[in-house]
């Protein structure tokens, strides 16, 4: 009884602050990260609109970073012809400083403030999907291998040109949005929460996901 | 099973039911050095105080997750299961050391299911193998430097404190901000035992694992030849000794050379010498060689290090003056067509394939060996050979062999290369595919997704999984015969080697040699000709060489892979010889012998008098005491029995054998040719019987010919 009582006890007060920092940051926001066994872990934002800025308690950011920085310092946007950036604080593209909005392209490198260099990929041709990578020693808060900028898709497997490259994974597993909400696909067995799918199947924010040889797990931040 | 309960050492627990059957079932699926499944998945505690993000990995022990404390602390975690007390000893040990080319080790904690958790730094940048992987075809040379400095000052530091990391290998080391992080030190203590299981490694794991290795050597020299294979993968892109399967590169690691062909000339010396077969040969310190690498242009960072190395100066000193490891490591040799270097380094895939005929060779090899054995030769031995070949040239029935038999072999071998030549050419491209080493796939867009997914790979024990389905695939395409297997159980019997496969072996050995002594025997009776057989002198001669084979197999079944104190060794066979001369004078006494030639007493042997000879001038017990111990002790048997010998049978040997025995005659005169003829049957039989691994891999070559 005891055992059944206590987990039920931390999780209703995880619940309720959850619901405190959902109504606050995540439902605004919408990120989550993304944890891949044996490869890493991904910060994921799906909104057209990004924000980056020092990771400060109370940040409202979409993406705090530990570095000297502005607290909002630049925001990149997502729209139909590409991303842009504009530069809140000091920001140099491929070592240009930037006094207004630009267009941000494949392999282009973003300095925000003194020190933090990020390089920007778009690895896959057919998704808007972008992805940032630390070049300086500086992290996201909480910490994770990258930042996804996700568009309608994501695909996770062992070709190079994939959003999260892992390379001993048999096939592509895609996270896609539709209807509002996240899915995943996968070229062989899928399991979701421990229930068996049937190639494809709805995501939650805290939903772990299993294959033959491969497993990830999201989690609401 | 869990991959370590292979090992002999840990007795496999009985699965304990309560405790996470699924992790279990899991391992059991879980293909070797395929993915990783991990048991606990984001947002477990398993242990107090800690959430679990995600798997990163699987080290020699068990799974390393990502891990954030309640405090906000990102550690790394590894589980250690069932509590192995064994892991753990190796764990405290190395607790506390403190080091920046360290990943730091916080703490070992219990769970509630007694399974421990070994706390640590958790190192975000990428490994040495991610940026390996970058650069397929080697990393630019400050970046080499920097990192070999990194590692170099953090593996001084363990050996400085008495410690062996054991499993040097780039997925073990990070950059993290900047610094050269060294992982899974003390950790490795003991998985290397059930490396050498070799059957539950995955293939990357021995690609930096010492020869000596496979005899339980595990000093200091281990972390230096790891290094040198590190530093190799860093210029080159690639492991010098790669393979299909664990036996194969692990029997490259014991006998084939590293190509160095495409690694720039002022590395080659240290490569080489980091890494030679044999241990001794090697540097002494990570100072030594960390002296001994080039200066490079931008190398900044060489300053810290030299400051720390400063002791090992004097030391590094001599480094200049030591001969490198191996002859064919010379510019020469490697531009040789004909040269070791030459059918190590992959043929170009669709281009001629390098002729490496087997007879060619073993005379090449043979040649050289020969002319390796004469260069270690002192004076007085140089004279005496001179002296023998001087004698042999001026009998004419030399000359008469040498005209007769010789021309015929010559134009018999030229047809024989000929023919060989046009089924090379038919079976040339599928030899090609078949032995060309598949190179990892290069990554085309080096700053798209691939780098930098920090400590992606940490820990894993998989290193090289990108590269293995290829070779499977290459390996099926190949038809490869059955002969390749028995060649890699050999290597992998060679290294795995228990105290009772010895002895099986040994046994073996011990009965072969009994066949092999009667033939002999036999032979020696058609050599001699028909004329005056006598029975009990052809048992005899095959009684004392069998007993005499059998002396020296023993001892250097004992001393196998060993480099002991070689004078200890003479006196042990010393004694072996004396107790040898007493059993042979106790058997010509039992078969009541009398040797039709008696010796010709020479200078010495005519002084001794009564106790040693009778009237007659037949040796008494004291001649044979003193031939046999003479015999045993002059000639260093124990390399004749050495699995990593030149040639399974080396003439040279033999002949020095007869040499030697030809010399003690001259002291302790002895009916001849008996003696020389016990030296000479003892010789080729212990060469014939004990287990010698080829010196090159001849199965890639031979295949498309199979």
């Amino acid at each position: 009884m005891f055992d059944f009582f206590r987990p039920l006890s931390t999780d209703s007060a995880a619940s309720v602050q959850w619901i405190d920092s959902a109504v606050k940051n995540s439902a605004s926001r919408n990120r989550l990260l993304l944890w891949v066994d044996a490869v890493g872990g991904f910060f994921v934002c799906q909104g057209n609109e990004v924000r980056l800025g020092q990771a400060v308690p109370g940040s409202e950011v979409e993406v705090p970073l530990l570095a000297d920085l502005s607290r909002h310092h630049a925001t990149i946007r997502r729209d139909e012809e590409g991303y842009t950036i504009e530069p809140i604080r000091d920001v140099w593209l491929n070592h240009q400083k930037i006094e207004r909005v630009s267009w941000i392209n494949d392999g282009n490198l973003i300095q925000l403030g003194p020190a933090l260099q990020m390089r920007f990929t778009r690895p896959h041709p057919l998704s808007a999907t972008a992805r940032l990578d630390f070049v300086s020693n500086h992290r996201t808060q909480p910490s994770a291998s990258a930042v996804l900028l996700m568009a309608d898709t994501c695909i996770l497997g062992p070709g190079s040109s994939n959003h999260v490259v892992c390379r001993a994974w048999p096939h592509d597993v895609v996270l896609y949005r539709q209807h509002g909400g996240l899915y995943c696909r996968a070229g062989g067995a899928l399991e979701i929460d421990g229930k068996p799918c049937d190639g494809q199947g709805p995501l939650t924010p805290q939903s772990r996901v299993s294959g033959d040889e491969f497993s990830f797990s999201l989690e609401e931040i | 099973m869990l991959t370590w309960i292979e090992n002999p050492l840990f007795k496999p627990e009985p699965t304990d039911e309560s405790m996470e059957p699924h992790a279990t079932q899991l391992d059991q699926n879980a293909p070797r050095g395929g993915p990783v499944k991990f048991t606990y998945a984001n947002g477990a505690r398993p242990l107090a105080g800690y959430t679990i993000k995600r798997g990163v990995g699987r080290g020699g022990f068990g799974e390393v997750y990502f891990a954030v404390s309640d405090g906000g602390k990102e550690v790394a975690l590894k589980l250690i299961r069932h509590n192995l007390d064994i892991e753990l000893r190796g764990v405290t040990h190395c607790l506390n050391l403190k080091h920046p080319n360290l990943i730091a080790l916080y703490d070992v904690k219990q769970d509630e299911q007694d399974n421990s958790w070994v706390v640590m730094e958790y190192a975000t940048g990428e490994s040495l193998e991610d940026v390996i992987r970058r650069h397929p075809q080697g990393m630019p040379a400050d970046q080499v430097a920097d990192w070999m400095h990194g590692i170099a000052a953090g593996v001084a530091y363990l050996h400085d404190h008495g410690i062996v990391h054991r499993d040097l290998k780039p997925g073990n080391i990070f950059r993290d901000d900047g610094q050269v992080k060294l992982g899974d030190y003390g950790l490795s203590k003991f998985i290397s035992c059930s490396r050498r299981s070799g059957q539950t490694e995955s293939i990357g794991t021995v690609h930096y694992m010492a020869p000596e290795i496979s005899n339980g050597r595990y000093g200091k020299e281990i972390d230096i030849y790891a290094l040198g294979i590190i530093l190799y993968e860093m210029l080159t892109g690639r492991v010098p000794f790669e393979g299909e399967s664990v036996g194969e590169v692990l029997m490259k690691h014991l006998t084939a050379e590293p190509s160095l062909a495409e690694v720039a000339a002022d590395y080659r010396d240290v490569i080489s010498r980091a890494l030679a077969k044999d241990p001794t040969r090697r540097f002494e310190s990570i100072g030594q060689l960390v002296s001994a690498l080039p200066a490079v242009a931008g190398a900044a960072y060489r300053a810290p290090l030299v400051e720390t190395l400063a002791a090992d100066a004097p030391l590094a000193a001599n480094v200049e003056r030591l001969p490198p490891p191996q002859a064919v490591y010379t510019p020469q040799a490697a531009n040789a067509p004909q040269g070791q270097l030459a059918q190590q380094a992959p043929p170009p895939s669709g281009g001629l394939f390098p002729d490496d005929e087997p007879i060619w060779r073993a005379v090449r090899d043979g040649w050289r060996s020969t002319r390796d054995s004469w260069d270690n030769l002192g004076t007085p031995s140089k004279i005496g050979v001179v002296v023998l070949g001087v004698m042999l040239i001026s009998n004419s029935y030399t000359w008469d062999f040498a005209i007769n038999v010789v021309p015929p072999l010559i134009s018999l071998y030229i047809c024989y290369r000929v023919a060989r030549f046009v089924l090379m050419q038919q079976a040339g491209h599928s030899a090609a595919t078949v032995s060309a080493p598949p190179r990892p796939e290069p990554i085309p867009r080096p700053t798209a997704a691939g780098p930098s997914e920090p400590a992606a790979t940490m820990y894993q024990a998989t290193s090289s999984d990108a590269r293995r389905p290829e070779w499977r695939h290459v390996g099926k395409r190949g038809r490869r015969g059955s002969g390749r297997h028995w060649r890699e159980q050999a290597a992998a019997a060679l290294v795995v080697k228990s105290p009772r496969e010895r002895l099986a072996d040994l046994a073996g050995s011990m009965i072969f040699a009994a066949v092999i002594c009667a033939v002999m025997c036999v032979v020696a009776i058609l050599l001699r000709g028909g004329e005056s057989i006598v029975k009990e002198q052809y048992a005899w001669l095959a009684l004392v060489s069998l007993l005499g084979s059998w002396a020296i197999l023993i001892p250097s079944k004992l001393w196998e892979g060993t480099l002991g104190d070689q004078t200890l060794r003479r006196v042990a066979l010393l004694i072996v010889g004396l107790a040898m001369g007493a059993v042979a004078y106790l058997a010509a006494d039992m078969l009541m012998i009398t040797f039709p030639d008696t010796p010709s007493l020479h200078a010495v042997s005519s002084n001794l008098g009564g106790r040693f000879y009778d009237a007659k001038g037949a040796p008494l017990l004291y001649a044979y005491l003193a031939y046999f111990g003479g015999l045993f002790a002059t000639v260093r048997w124990w390399k004749q029995a050495d699995p990593l010998r030149h040639t399974r049978l080396s003439l040279w040997n033999t002949g020095w054998s007869v040499f030697a025995a030809w010399v003690i005659d001259w002291i302790w005169a002895f009916p001849q040719p008996w003696g020389l003829m016990v030296a000479a049957i003892i010789s080729i039989s212990v060469q014939l019987v004990s287990p010698f691994v080829p010196q090159h891999d001849r199965v890639a070559r031979t295949a498309g010919m199979e």
